[in-house]
Protein backbone atom coordinates (compact mmCIF):
# COMPACT_ATOMS: atom_id res chain seq x y z
CA UNK A 1 0.00 0.00 0.00
CA UNK A 2 2.64 2.51 0.87
CA UNK A 3 4.49 1.65 -2.61
CA UNK A 4 1.72 1.91 -4.22
CA UNK A 5 1.11 5.89 -2.84
CA UNK A 6 4.58 6.36 -3.00
CA UNK A 7 4.39 5.53 -6.87
CA UNK A 8 0.89 7.69 -6.95
CA UNK A 9 3.03 10.65 -5.23
CA UNK A 10 5.41 10.36 -7.54
CA UNK A 11 3.45 10.14 -10.86
CA UNK A 12 1.12 12.91 -9.77
CA UNK A 13 4.86 14.60 -8.79
CA UNK A 14 5.93 14.16 -12.41
CA UNK A 15 2.67 14.83 -14.04
CA UNK A 16 2.73 18.59 -11.85
CA UNK A 17 5.81 19.63 -13.77
CA UNK A 18 5.81 18.01 -16.69
CA UNK A 19 2.65 18.25 -18.25
CA UNK A 20 1.93 17.01 -21.56
CA UNK A 21 -0.99 19.67 -22.72
CA UNK A 22 1.68 22.40 -22.18
CA UNK A 23 4.45 20.31 -24.33
CA UNK A 24 3.41 22.53 -27.78
CA UNK A 25 4.45 25.63 -29.69
CA UNK A 26 1.48 27.55 -28.75
CA UNK A 27 2.38 27.03 -24.52
CA UNK A 28 5.80 27.04 -24.27
CA UNK A 29 6.41 29.80 -27.23
CA UNK A 30 3.29 31.70 -28.51
CA UNK A 31 1.46 32.60 -25.53
CA UNK A 32 4.10 32.96 -22.85
CA UNK A 33 4.10 35.84 -20.76
CA UNK A 34 7.39 37.14 -18.54
CA UNK A 35 6.13 39.15 -15.62
CA UNK A 36 7.95 42.72 -15.91
CA UNK A 37 9.14 44.36 -11.96
CA UNK A 38 11.49 45.97 -10.58
CA UNK A 39 13.72 42.63 -11.09
CA UNK A 40 12.95 41.70 -14.52
CA UNK A 41 16.39 42.22 -14.92
CA UNK A 42 17.41 38.77 -13.71
CA UNK A 43 15.27 36.91 -15.71
CA UNK A 44 17.63 37.82 -18.85
CA UNK A 45 21.05 36.17 -16.26
CA UNK A 46 20.29 32.23 -17.53
CA UNK A 47 20.29 33.39 -21.07
CA UNK A 48 23.37 34.96 -20.71
CA UNK A 49 24.73 32.06 -18.73
CA UNK A 50 23.65 29.63 -21.87
CA UNK A 51 25.00 32.56 -24.48
CA UNK A 52 28.65 32.38 -22.59
CA UNK A 53 28.08 28.51 -22.35
CA UNK A 54 28.11 28.85 -26.23
CA UNK A 55 30.82 30.90 -26.78
CA UNK A 56 32.52 28.28 -24.48
CA UNK A 57 31.72 25.23 -26.50
CA UNK A 58 32.81 27.39 -29.88
CA UNK A 59 35.91 28.82 -28.25
CA UNK A 60 36.71 25.30 -26.69
CA UNK A 61 35.90 23.23 -29.96
CA UNK A 62 38.42 25.75 -32.39
CA UNK A 63 41.27 25.02 -29.33
CA UNK A 64 40.55 21.43 -29.93
CA UNK A 65 42.02 21.65 -32.88
CA UNK A 66 45.96 22.53 -31.76
CA UNK A 67 45.74 21.11 -28.02
CA UNK A 68 47.62 17.86 -27.10
CA UNK A 69 47.13 16.46 -23.90
CA UNK A 70 50.10 15.14 -23.15
CA UNK A 71 52.45 16.15 -20.38
CA UNK A 72 55.35 16.84 -22.91
CA UNK A 73 53.40 18.93 -25.18
CA UNK A 74 50.71 20.37 -23.10
CA UNK A 75 52.16 23.62 -22.60
CA UNK A 76 54.21 24.25 -25.67
CA UNK A 77 50.46 23.14 -27.51
CA UNK A 78 49.31 26.02 -25.58
CA UNK A 79 51.81 28.57 -26.14
CA UNK A 80 51.75 27.77 -30.03
CA UNK A 81 48.11 28.65 -30.29
CA UNK A 82 48.53 31.36 -28.63
CA UNK A 83 52.33 32.97 -30.50
CA UNK A 84 51.61 30.93 -33.82
CA UNK A 85 48.39 30.08 -34.69
CA UNK A 86 46.66 32.83 -36.27
CA UNK A 87 43.84 33.97 -34.02
CA UNK A 88 44.57 31.59 -31.73
CA UNK A 89 46.12 34.33 -28.98
CA UNK A 90 41.96 35.72 -29.08
CA UNK A 91 40.44 32.34 -29.43
CA UNK A 92 42.01 31.41 -25.70
CA UNK A 93 41.47 34.65 -24.41
CA UNK A 94 37.50 34.34 -25.65
CA UNK A 95 37.34 30.79 -23.37
CA UNK A 96 39.42 32.36 -21.03
CA UNK A 97 37.56 35.25 -20.27
CA UNK A 98 34.22 33.57 -20.96
CA UNK A 99 34.67 30.91 -18.51
CA UNK A 100 35.03 33.34 -15.84
CA UNK A 101 32.37 35.69 -16.88
CA UNK A 102 29.89 32.12 -17.25
CA UNK A 103 31.02 31.58 -13.46
CA UNK A 104 29.73 35.01 -12.53
CA UNK A 105 26.57 35.23 -14.74
CA UNK A 106 25.70 31.51 -12.86
CA UNK A 107 26.65 32.57 -9.90
CA UNK A 108 24.39 35.73 -10.14
CA UNK A 109 21.34 34.27 -11.59
CA UNK A 110 21.56 31.23 -9.01
CA UNK A 111 21.18 34.21 -6.11
CA UNK A 112 18.91 36.15 -7.96
CA UNK A 113 16.81 33.14 -8.40
CA UNK A 114 16.81 32.35 -4.77
CA UNK A 115 15.56 36.08 -3.68
CA UNK A 116 13.07 35.56 -6.43
CA UNK A 117 11.80 31.97 -4.62
CA UNK A 118 11.67 30.76 -8.43
CA UNK A 119 12.44 27.12 -6.70
CA UNK A 120 8.73 26.90 -5.56
CA UNK A 121 5.89 24.74 -6.74
CA UNK A 122 6.24 24.31 -9.56
CA UNK A 123 9.44 24.76 -9.89
CA UNK A 124 11.26 22.77 -8.01
CA UNK A 125 12.90 20.55 -11.13
CA UNK A 126 14.36 24.21 -12.49
CA UNK A 127 15.81 24.86 -9.34
CA UNK A 128 17.63 21.58 -9.04
CA UNK A 129 18.66 21.29 -12.15
CA UNK A 130 19.94 25.02 -12.23
CA UNK A 131 22.00 23.72 -9.12
CA UNK A 132 23.63 20.70 -11.08
CA UNK A 133 24.31 23.34 -13.72
CA UNK A 134 26.01 25.74 -11.41
CA UNK A 135 28.00 22.31 -9.73
CA UNK A 136 29.05 21.25 -13.44
CA UNK A 137 29.90 24.67 -14.20
CA UNK A 138 32.48 24.95 -11.71
CA UNK A 139 33.92 21.72 -12.32
CA UNK A 140 34.32 22.44 -15.74
CA UNK A 141 36.45 25.49 -13.87
CA UNK A 142 38.28 23.12 -12.17
CA UNK A 143 39.25 20.47 -15.09
CA UNK A 144 40.09 23.42 -17.34
CA UNK A 145 42.70 24.86 -15.30
CA UNK A 146 45.03 22.10 -15.36
CA UNK A 147 44.87 21.91 -19.23
CA UNK A 148 47.67 24.32 -19.58
CA UNK A 149 49.97 22.24 -17.61
CA UNK A 150 51.93 25.47 -16.44
CA UNK A 151 52.74 25.65 -12.96
CA UNK A 152 50.06 27.36 -11.26
CA UNK A 153 47.49 24.69 -12.91
CA UNK A 154 49.13 21.75 -11.83
CA UNK A 155 50.26 23.08 -8.44
CA UNK A 156 46.64 24.18 -8.02
CA UNK A 157 44.92 20.85 -9.35
CA UNK A 158 47.02 19.29 -6.86
CA UNK A 159 45.94 21.37 -3.48
CA UNK A 160 42.67 20.71 -4.82
CA UNK A 161 42.97 17.05 -4.88
CA UNK A 162 44.75 17.12 -1.72
CA UNK A 163 41.91 18.67 0.04
CA UNK A 164 39.83 15.63 -1.31
CA UNK A 165 41.84 12.95 0.57
CA UNK A 166 41.70 15.07 3.72
CA UNK A 167 38.41 14.69 3.82
CA UNK A 168 39.06 10.98 4.64
CA UNK A 169 40.29 11.70 7.80
CA UNK A 170 36.41 13.13 9.16
CA UNK A 171 34.57 10.63 8.06
CA UNK A 172 34.33 6.86 10.17
CA UNK A 173 35.11 3.37 9.73
CA UNK A 174 35.52 2.28 6.36
CA UNK A 175 34.08 5.27 4.89
CA UNK A 176 37.67 7.32 5.50
CA UNK A 177 38.99 5.27 2.65
CA UNK A 178 36.37 6.53 -0.11
CA UNK A 179 37.60 10.26 -0.36
CA UNK A 180 41.20 8.68 -1.42
CA UNK A 181 39.54 6.18 -3.61
CA UNK A 182 38.15 8.75 -5.16
CA UNK A 183 41.05 10.75 -5.14
CA UNK A 184 43.14 8.39 -7.10
CA UNK A 185 40.25 7.77 -9.23
CA UNK A 186 40.27 11.11 -10.57
CA UNK A 187 44.03 11.61 -10.63
CA UNK A 188 44.44 8.10 -11.71
CA UNK A 189 47.73 7.52 -10.89
CA UNK A 190 50.19 8.19 -7.26
CA UNK A 191 50.83 11.78 -8.21
CA UNK A 192 49.57 14.38 -10.92
CA UNK A 193 50.89 13.52 -13.98
CA UNK A 194 49.87 11.96 -17.11
CA UNK A 195 46.95 10.02 -16.07
CA UNK A 196 45.26 13.10 -14.27
CA UNK A 197 45.63 15.08 -17.54
CA UNK A 198 44.17 12.93 -19.86
CA UNK A 199 41.22 12.31 -17.42
CA UNK A 200 40.81 15.70 -17.02
CA UNK A 201 40.81 16.45 -20.39
CA UNK A 202 38.45 13.46 -20.74
CA UNK A 203 35.42 14.75 -17.85
CA UNK A 204 36.33 18.68 -19.34
CA UNK A 205 35.68 18.42 -23.08
CA UNK A 206 33.59 15.21 -22.98
CA UNK A 207 31.84 13.96 -19.77
CA UNK A 208 31.22 17.26 -18.38
CA UNK A 209 29.48 18.64 -22.07
CA UNK A 210 27.39 15.98 -22.08
CA UNK A 211 26.27 15.90 -18.72
CA UNK A 212 25.54 19.91 -19.27
CA UNK A 213 23.46 19.17 -22.02
CA UNK A 214 21.30 16.98 -20.26
CA UNK A 215 20.61 18.66 -17.50
CA UNK A 216 20.31 21.99 -19.45
CA UNK A 217 17.51 20.38 -21.66
CA UNK A 218 15.68 19.98 -18.50
CA UNK A 219 16.41 23.42 -17.15
CA UNK A 220 15.23 24.69 -20.17
CA UNK A 221 12.18 22.78 -20.78
CA UNK A 222 11.29 23.05 -16.91
CA UNK A 223 11.40 26.98 -17.24
CA UNK A 224 9.44 26.90 -20.14
CA UNK A 225 6.75 24.61 -18.95
CA UNK A 226 6.22 26.45 -15.97
CA UNK A 227 7.42 30.19 -17.24
CA UNK A 228 9.13 32.92 -14.71
CA UNK A 229 8.17 32.89 -11.27
CA UNK A 230 6.74 35.68 -10.73
CA UNK A 231 9.86 37.11 -8.93
CA UNK A 232 8.64 39.85 -6.42
CA UNK A 233 5.63 39.12 -3.47
CA UNK A 234 3.54 41.46 -4.81
CA UNK A 235 2.82 41.48 -8.53
CA UNK A 236 2.43 44.62 -10.97
CA UNK A 237 0.37 42.53 -13.28
CA UNK A 238 2.32 43.77 -16.33
CA UNK A 239 3.86 41.09 -18.50
CA UNK A 240 5.79 41.31 -21.91
CA UNK A 241 5.06 38.33 -24.30
CA UNK A 242 7.84 35.98 -24.43
CA UNK A 243 8.10 35.62 -28.06
CA UNK A 244 8.90 37.71 -29.86
CA UNK A 245 9.99 40.28 -27.70
CA UNK A 246 11.70 39.12 -24.32
CA UNK A 247 13.86 36.64 -27.08
CA UNK A 248 14.68 39.76 -28.98
CA UNK A 249 16.06 41.70 -25.78
CA UNK A 250 18.27 38.49 -24.74
CA UNK A 251 19.60 38.58 -28.03
CA UNK A 252 20.73 42.31 -27.57
CA UNK A 253 22.00 41.72 -24.65
CA UNK A 254 24.27 38.81 -25.95
CA UNK A 255 25.27 40.97 -28.71
CA UNK A 256 26.13 43.30 -26.23
CA UNK A 257 27.92 40.92 -24.19
CA UNK A 258 29.88 39.63 -26.86
CA UNK A 259 31.39 42.90 -28.22
CA UNK A 260 32.45 43.80 -24.58
CA UNK A 261 34.04 40.08 -24.83
CA UNK A 262 35.55 40.57 -27.71
CA UNK A 263 37.32 43.95 -27.09
CA UNK A 264 38.45 42.44 -23.84
CA UNK A 265 39.73 39.24 -25.29
CA UNK A 266 41.40 41.36 -27.85
CA UNK A 267 43.30 43.70 -26.05
CA UNK A 268 43.41 42.49 -22.47
CA UNK A 269 45.19 39.17 -22.42
CA UNK A 270 43.87 37.33 -19.35
CA UNK A 271 47.64 36.29 -18.11
CA UNK A 272 48.72 39.94 -17.66
CA UNK A 273 47.25 39.64 -14.77
CA UNK A 274 49.50 37.51 -12.85
CA UNK A 275 53.28 37.20 -12.28
CA UNK A 276 54.66 35.10 -15.34
CA UNK A 277 56.26 32.62 -13.77
CA UNK A 278 52.90 30.97 -12.94
CA UNK A 279 53.00 30.11 -16.31
CA UNK A 280 56.04 28.53 -16.95
CA UNK A 281 55.69 24.70 -18.12
CA UNK A 282 55.09 22.59 -14.62
CA UNK A 283 58.21 21.27 -14.04
CA UNK A 284 58.80 18.55 -11.27
CA UNK A 285 62.04 18.78 -10.39
CA UNK A 286 62.05 22.97 -10.48
CA UNK A 287 61.06 24.88 -7.89
CA UNK A 288 57.50 26.24 -7.24
CA UNK A 289 56.88 29.42 -8.14
CA UNK A 290 55.52 31.54 -5.36
CA UNK A 291 51.08 32.45 -5.62
CA UNK A 292 49.92 29.39 -6.34
CA UNK A 293 45.90 29.94 -6.38
CA UNK A 294 43.21 28.41 -7.87
CA UNK A 295 41.09 30.60 -9.83
CA UNK A 296 39.83 33.52 -8.46
CA UNK A 297 35.86 31.85 -8.47
CA UNK A 298 37.30 29.58 -5.88
CA UNK A 299 38.20 32.55 -3.58
CA UNK A 300 35.44 32.23 -1.49
CA UNK A 301 36.45 28.36 -0.63
CA UNK A 302 39.92 28.79 -1.13
CA UNK A 303 40.57 31.39 1.63
CA UNK A 304 38.56 29.84 4.36
CA UNK A 305 40.27 26.56 4.00
CA UNK A 306 43.79 28.31 4.45
CA UNK A 307 42.75 30.14 7.82
CA UNK A 308 39.84 27.36 9.24
CA UNK A 309 40.23 24.01 10.26
CA UNK A 310 39.76 21.85 7.25
CA UNK A 311 36.44 20.28 8.74
CA UNK A 312 34.56 23.34 9.07
CA UNK A 313 35.09 23.76 5.66
CA UNK A 314 34.04 20.47 4.75
CA UNK A 315 30.94 20.39 6.59
CA UNK A 316 29.91 24.29 5.46
CA UNK A 317 30.60 22.72 2.05
CA UNK A 318 28.38 19.93 1.93
CA UNK A 319 25.85 22.18 4.48
CA UNK A 320 25.89 24.59 1.45
CA UNK A 321 25.42 21.94 -1.20
CA UNK A 322 22.49 19.83 0.58
CA UNK A 323 20.64 23.30 1.55
CA UNK A 324 20.85 24.16 -2.08
CA UNK A 325 19.71 21.25 -3.56
CA UNK A 326 16.17 21.64 -0.90
CA UNK A 327 15.66 24.89 -0.82
CA UNK A 328 12.70 24.20 -2.54
CA UNK A 329 11.58 22.60 0.23
CA UNK A 330 13.44 24.25 2.95
CA UNK A 331 12.31 27.86 2.00
CA UNK A 332 8.93 26.92 0.95
CA UNK A 333 6.74 29.37 3.83
CA UNK A 334 9.74 31.81 3.61
CA UNK A 335 8.82 35.54 2.39
CA UNK A 336 10.89 36.84 -0.88
CA UNK A 337 11.80 39.51 1.64
CA UNK A 338 13.44 37.22 3.85
CA UNK A 339 14.78 35.81 1.07
CA UNK A 340 16.80 38.38 -0.35
CA UNK A 341 18.15 39.51 2.84
CA UNK A 342 19.61 35.78 2.98
CA UNK A 343 20.88 36.54 -0.60
CA UNK A 344 22.57 40.06 0.11
CA UNK A 345 24.52 38.30 2.98
CA UNK A 346 25.75 35.58 0.53
CA UNK A 347 26.44 38.05 -2.07
CA UNK A 348 28.11 40.03 0.79
CA UNK A 349 30.40 36.98 1.76
CA UNK A 350 31.46 35.71 -1.68
CA UNK A 351 31.88 39.53 -2.81
CA UNK A 352 34.18 40.35 0.29
CA UNK A 353 36.36 36.85 -0.08
CA UNK A 354 36.68 37.11 -3.62
CA UNK A 355 37.90 40.79 -3.56
CA UNK A 356 39.42 41.02 -0.27
CA UNK A 357 39.97 37.14 0.65
CA UNK A 358 43.97 37.78 0.39
CA UNK A 359 44.18 40.79 2.77
CA UNK A 360 41.56 38.54 5.02
CA UNK A 361 44.38 36.03 5.35
CA UNK A 362 47.20 38.34 5.50
CA UNK A 363 45.56 40.01 8.49
CA UNK A 364 44.91 36.61 10.13
CA UNK A 365 48.14 35.02 9.04
CA UNK A 366 50.58 38.13 9.42
CA UNK A 367 51.55 37.80 5.98
CA UNK A 368 51.78 36.15 2.78
CA UNK B 1 91.19 15.12 -28.52
CA UNK B 2 87.43 16.43 -29.79
CA UNK B 3 86.02 15.42 -26.44
CA UNK B 4 89.03 16.99 -24.05
CA UNK B 5 88.38 20.24 -26.35
CA UNK B 6 84.73 19.98 -25.28
CA UNK B 7 85.13 19.50 -21.87
CA UNK B 8 87.48 22.53 -21.38
CA UNK B 9 84.63 24.58 -23.22
CA UNK B 10 82.20 23.17 -20.49
CA UNK B 11 84.32 23.83 -17.84
CA UNK B 12 84.77 27.00 -18.89
CA UNK B 13 81.38 27.74 -19.74
CA UNK B 14 80.38 26.62 -16.29
CA UNK B 15 83.45 28.04 -14.11
CA UNK B 16 82.03 31.56 -16.55
CA UNK B 17 78.82 31.17 -15.24
CA UNK B 18 79.41 31.15 -11.53
CA UNK B 19 81.12 33.90 -11.75
CA UNK B 20 79.54 36.27 -13.83
CA UNK B 21 76.76 34.29 -15.51
CA UNK B 22 73.55 35.35 -13.54
CA UNK B 23 72.97 38.85 -11.73
CA UNK B 24 70.68 38.02 -8.77
CA UNK B 25 70.53 41.87 -7.67
CA UNK B 26 68.42 42.97 -10.44
CA UNK B 27 65.97 40.21 -9.99
CA UNK B 28 65.94 41.22 -6.30
CA UNK B 29 65.16 44.48 -7.39
CA UNK B 30 62.59 44.12 -9.17
CA UNK B 31 60.97 41.54 -7.01
CA UNK B 32 61.21 44.47 -4.42
CA UNK B 33 59.66 46.77 -7.23
CA UNK B 34 56.42 45.33 -8.13
CA UNK B 35 54.01 42.95 -6.09
CA UNK B 36 54.44 40.40 -8.76
CA UNK B 37 57.06 37.26 -8.28
CA UNK B 38 59.76 37.25 -10.84
CA UNK B 39 62.30 35.13 -11.92
CA UNK B 40 65.39 34.83 -13.61
CA UNK B 41 63.58 34.26 -17.06
CA UNK B 42 63.10 37.74 -16.72
CA UNK B 43 66.26 37.46 -18.99
CA UNK B 44 67.74 34.18 -18.85
CA UNK B 45 66.40 31.42 -21.39
CA UNK B 46 65.01 29.51 -18.42
CA UNK B 47 63.58 30.71 -14.87
CA UNK B 48 65.75 28.82 -13.00
CA UNK B 49 68.72 30.84 -14.36
CA UNK B 50 71.60 29.74 -16.20
CA UNK B 51 73.29 26.84 -13.81
CA UNK B 52 71.53 23.59 -14.41
CA UNK B 53 70.94 20.45 -17.02
CA UNK B 54 67.50 21.75 -18.43
CA UNK B 55 66.55 23.52 -21.99
CA UNK B 56 68.06 26.88 -21.61
CA UNK B 57 71.26 25.80 -19.25
CA UNK B 58 74.84 25.54 -19.56
CA UNK B 59 74.56 21.80 -18.58
CA UNK B 60 72.40 20.96 -21.44
CA UNK B 61 74.06 22.87 -23.91
CA UNK B 62 75.31 21.45 -27.03
CA UNK B 63 79.22 22.02 -28.64
CA UNK B 64 77.94 24.74 -30.90
CA UNK B 65 75.83 26.39 -28.25
CA UNK B 66 78.78 26.21 -25.82
CA UNK B 67 80.93 28.20 -28.36
CA UNK B 68 78.26 30.58 -28.85
CA UNK B 69 78.22 31.18 -25.11
CA UNK B 70 81.43 31.99 -24.98
CA UNK B 71 81.24 34.10 -27.94
CA UNK B 72 78.52 36.00 -26.24
CA UNK B 73 80.69 36.44 -22.81
CA UNK B 74 83.19 38.35 -25.29
CA UNK B 75 80.21 41.29 -25.52
CA UNK B 76 82.12 43.38 -22.73
CA UNK B 77 81.87 46.60 -24.84
CA UNK B 78 78.62 47.57 -25.88
CA UNK B 79 77.96 47.29 -29.25
CA UNK B 80 78.25 43.78 -29.81
CA UNK B 81 75.76 41.50 -31.51
CA UNK B 82 75.03 38.55 -29.43
CA UNK B 83 73.08 35.61 -29.23
CA UNK B 84 73.46 33.63 -26.19
CA UNK B 85 71.64 30.45 -25.82
CA UNK B 86 70.90 30.74 -22.26
CA UNK B 87 69.93 34.24 -22.50
CA UNK B 88 66.47 35.69 -23.44
CA UNK B 89 66.07 38.25 -26.26
CA UNK B 90 65.64 40.95 -23.94
CA UNK B 91 69.39 39.23 -21.98
CA UNK B 92 70.74 39.76 -25.48
CA UNK B 93 69.74 43.16 -25.92
CA UNK B 94 70.53 44.27 -22.65
CA UNK B 95 74.10 42.74 -23.21
CA UNK B 96 74.52 44.31 -26.93
CA UNK B 97 73.37 47.85 -25.63
CA UNK B 98 75.25 48.07 -22.09
CA UNK B 99 77.84 45.40 -22.69
CA UNK B 100 78.81 42.63 -19.83
CA UNK B 101 80.97 45.49 -18.62
CA UNK B 102 78.04 48.25 -18.32
CA UNK B 103 76.11 45.45 -16.72
CA UNK B 104 78.42 44.01 -14.12
CA UNK B 105 78.51 47.70 -12.87
CA UNK B 106 74.89 48.08 -12.79
CA UNK B 107 74.71 45.45 -10.59
CA UNK B 108 75.35 47.46 -7.13
CA UNK B 109 72.69 49.58 -8.87
CA UNK B 110 69.67 47.55 -10.31
CA UNK B 111 67.42 50.68 -10.67
CA UNK B 112 68.99 52.23 -12.97
CA UNK B 113 69.58 49.41 -15.37
CA UNK B 114 66.30 50.96 -17.32
CA UNK B 115 67.33 54.80 -17.72
CA UNK B 116 70.47 52.90 -18.68
CA UNK B 117 68.78 50.66 -21.12
CA UNK B 118 66.48 53.56 -22.37
CA UNK B 119 62.72 53.02 -23.01
CA UNK B 120 63.23 52.99 -27.14
CA UNK B 121 63.46 49.37 -27.10
CA UNK B 122 59.70 47.00 -27.34
CA UNK B 123 60.60 43.65 -28.32
CA UNK B 124 57.38 41.84 -28.29
CA UNK B 125 56.31 44.89 -30.01
CA UNK B 126 53.75 45.23 -26.95
CA UNK B 127 53.26 48.62 -27.16
CA UNK B 128 55.31 48.91 -23.92
CA UNK B 129 59.17 49.21 -23.74
CA UNK B 130 61.73 46.50 -22.39
CA UNK B 131 62.48 49.21 -19.49
CA UNK B 132 59.43 49.58 -18.46
CA UNK B 133 58.33 46.06 -18.53
CA UNK B 134 61.90 45.61 -16.01
CA UNK B 135 60.06 47.85 -13.79
CA UNK B 136 56.84 46.41 -13.70
CA UNK B 137 58.01 42.91 -13.32
CA UNK B 138 56.37 41.80 -16.49
CA UNK B 139 58.13 40.10 -19.64
CA UNK B 140 59.50 42.16 -22.13
CA UNK B 141 59.62 38.60 -24.55
CA UNK B 142 55.59 38.35 -24.41
CA UNK B 143 53.22 40.40 -26.06
CA UNK B 144 50.61 39.38 -23.82
CA UNK B 145 52.28 39.81 -20.71
CA UNK B 146 52.39 43.65 -19.48
CA UNK B 147 50.89 45.69 -17.41
CA UNK B 148 46.85 45.32 -18.07
CA UNK B 149 46.23 49.19 -18.48
CA UNK B 150 48.80 49.65 -20.94
CA UNK B 151 48.13 46.74 -23.07
CA UNK B 152 44.61 47.47 -23.07
CA UNK B 153 45.25 51.12 -24.41
CA UNK B 154 48.06 50.26 -26.33
CA UNK B 155 45.56 47.52 -27.84
CA UNK B 156 42.71 49.76 -28.22
CA UNK B 157 44.86 51.92 -30.61
CA UNK B 158 46.01 49.09 -32.65
CA UNK B 159 43.00 46.41 -33.35
CA UNK B 160 40.61 49.54 -33.76
CA UNK B 161 39.46 48.65 -37.60
CA UNK B 162 39.05 45.21 -36.07
CA UNK B 163 36.95 46.58 -33.05
CA UNK B 164 34.86 48.82 -35.79
CA UNK B 165 34.51 45.76 -38.00
CA UNK B 166 33.03 43.42 -35.36
CA UNK B 167 31.11 46.05 -34.01
CA UNK B 168 29.17 46.65 -37.70
CA UNK B 169 29.16 42.54 -37.81
CA UNK B 170 27.38 42.48 -34.40
CA UNK B 171 24.86 44.95 -34.99
CA UNK B 172 24.14 43.64 -38.76
CA UNK B 173 23.59 40.26 -37.10
CA UNK B 174 21.02 41.73 -34.64
CA UNK B 175 19.14 43.30 -37.16
CA UNK B 176 19.11 40.32 -39.08
CA UNK B 177 17.61 38.43 -36.06
CA UNK B 178 15.16 40.73 -35.14
CA UNK B 179 13.74 40.50 -38.77
CA UNK B 180 14.23 36.82 -38.91
CA UNK B 181 12.23 36.79 -35.32
CA UNK B 182 9.04 39.00 -36.76
CA UNK B 183 9.22 36.17 -40.02
CA UNK B 184 8.93 33.41 -37.51
CA UNK B 185 5.97 34.91 -35.52
CA UNK B 186 4.37 35.28 -38.44
CA UNK B 187 4.82 31.44 -39.87
CA UNK B 188 3.59 30.32 -36.33
CA UNK B 189 0.61 32.60 -36.74
CA UNK B 190 1.74 35.35 -34.29
CA UNK B 191 0.66 38.78 -33.86
CA UNK B 192 0.23 40.18 -37.53
CA UNK B 193 0.51 43.29 -37.03
CA UNK B 194 4.20 42.72 -35.87
CA UNK B 195 5.40 40.48 -39.43
CA UNK B 196 4.00 43.25 -41.55
CA UNK B 197 6.39 45.63 -43.24
CA UNK B 198 9.79 46.14 -41.52
CA UNK B 199 10.30 44.56 -38.24
CA UNK B 200 12.74 46.96 -36.52
CA UNK B 201 13.79 46.95 -32.89
CA UNK B 202 11.95 50.12 -32.87
CA UNK B 203 8.82 48.58 -33.74
CA UNK B 204 9.32 46.10 -31.24
CA UNK B 205 10.00 48.11 -28.24
CA UNK B 206 6.89 50.33 -28.94
CA UNK B 207 4.30 47.71 -29.28
CA UNK B 208 6.44 46.31 -26.12
CA UNK B 209 5.65 49.31 -24.12
CA UNK B 210 1.94 48.78 -25.28
CA UNK B 211 1.62 45.19 -24.02
CA UNK B 212 3.23 45.77 -20.30
CA UNK B 213 0.03 47.09 -19.59
CA UNK B 214 -1.51 43.65 -20.19
CA UNK B 215 -3.52 41.96 -17.51
CA UNK B 216 -1.32 39.39 -15.61
CA UNK B 217 -1.07 36.05 -17.41
CA UNK B 218 -2.19 32.74 -16.56
CA UNK B 219 1.27 31.49 -16.25
CA UNK B 220 1.88 33.20 -12.93
CA UNK B 221 1.74 31.32 -10.16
Amino acid sequence: MKTAQLVQTSLEFLTDRFPIEKMNVNSLVRTKEVPVHRMSWAYYLGGLALFLFLVQLVTGLMLMFYYEPTVSDAHASVERITEHIGGGALVRNLHTWSASAMIFAVVVHMLTAFAMKAFAKPREITWVSGVLLLLITFAFGFTGYLLPWHQIAVNATKVGLQSIEEAGAYLPGAMSAWPGALKELIQGEASVGQATLSRFYAIHVMVLPLAFFGVLSLHLLSVQLHGMSQGVDRPTGRTERFFPFFILKDAWLWGVVFLVLFVVALCLPFEAFFSYPLFEAYDAMGSTPDGIKPEWYFYFIYYPLELLPFWVIMLAQNAAIAVLLAAPWIFRKTSRRALGVITVAVATYLVVMTVFGQQIYEMFKGGA
Amino acid sequence: MRRMVLAAMWVTAALGASRAGAYPEFQAWVDGQTPRNVNCALCHAHGDGPDGVKPGQIGSLSPEQLAALNEARQAFEPGQQVDSPILNEFGDRMVEKLGRTGIIQLRQRPGDLPQAYGFESDLDGDGIPDAREYIDGTLATNAHHGDPWLLLRHNLKANWWHLVLIAIATLLGLYGINNLLAWFEQAIGGDEEAAEGEAGIMKFEIRNSKLETNSNSTILK
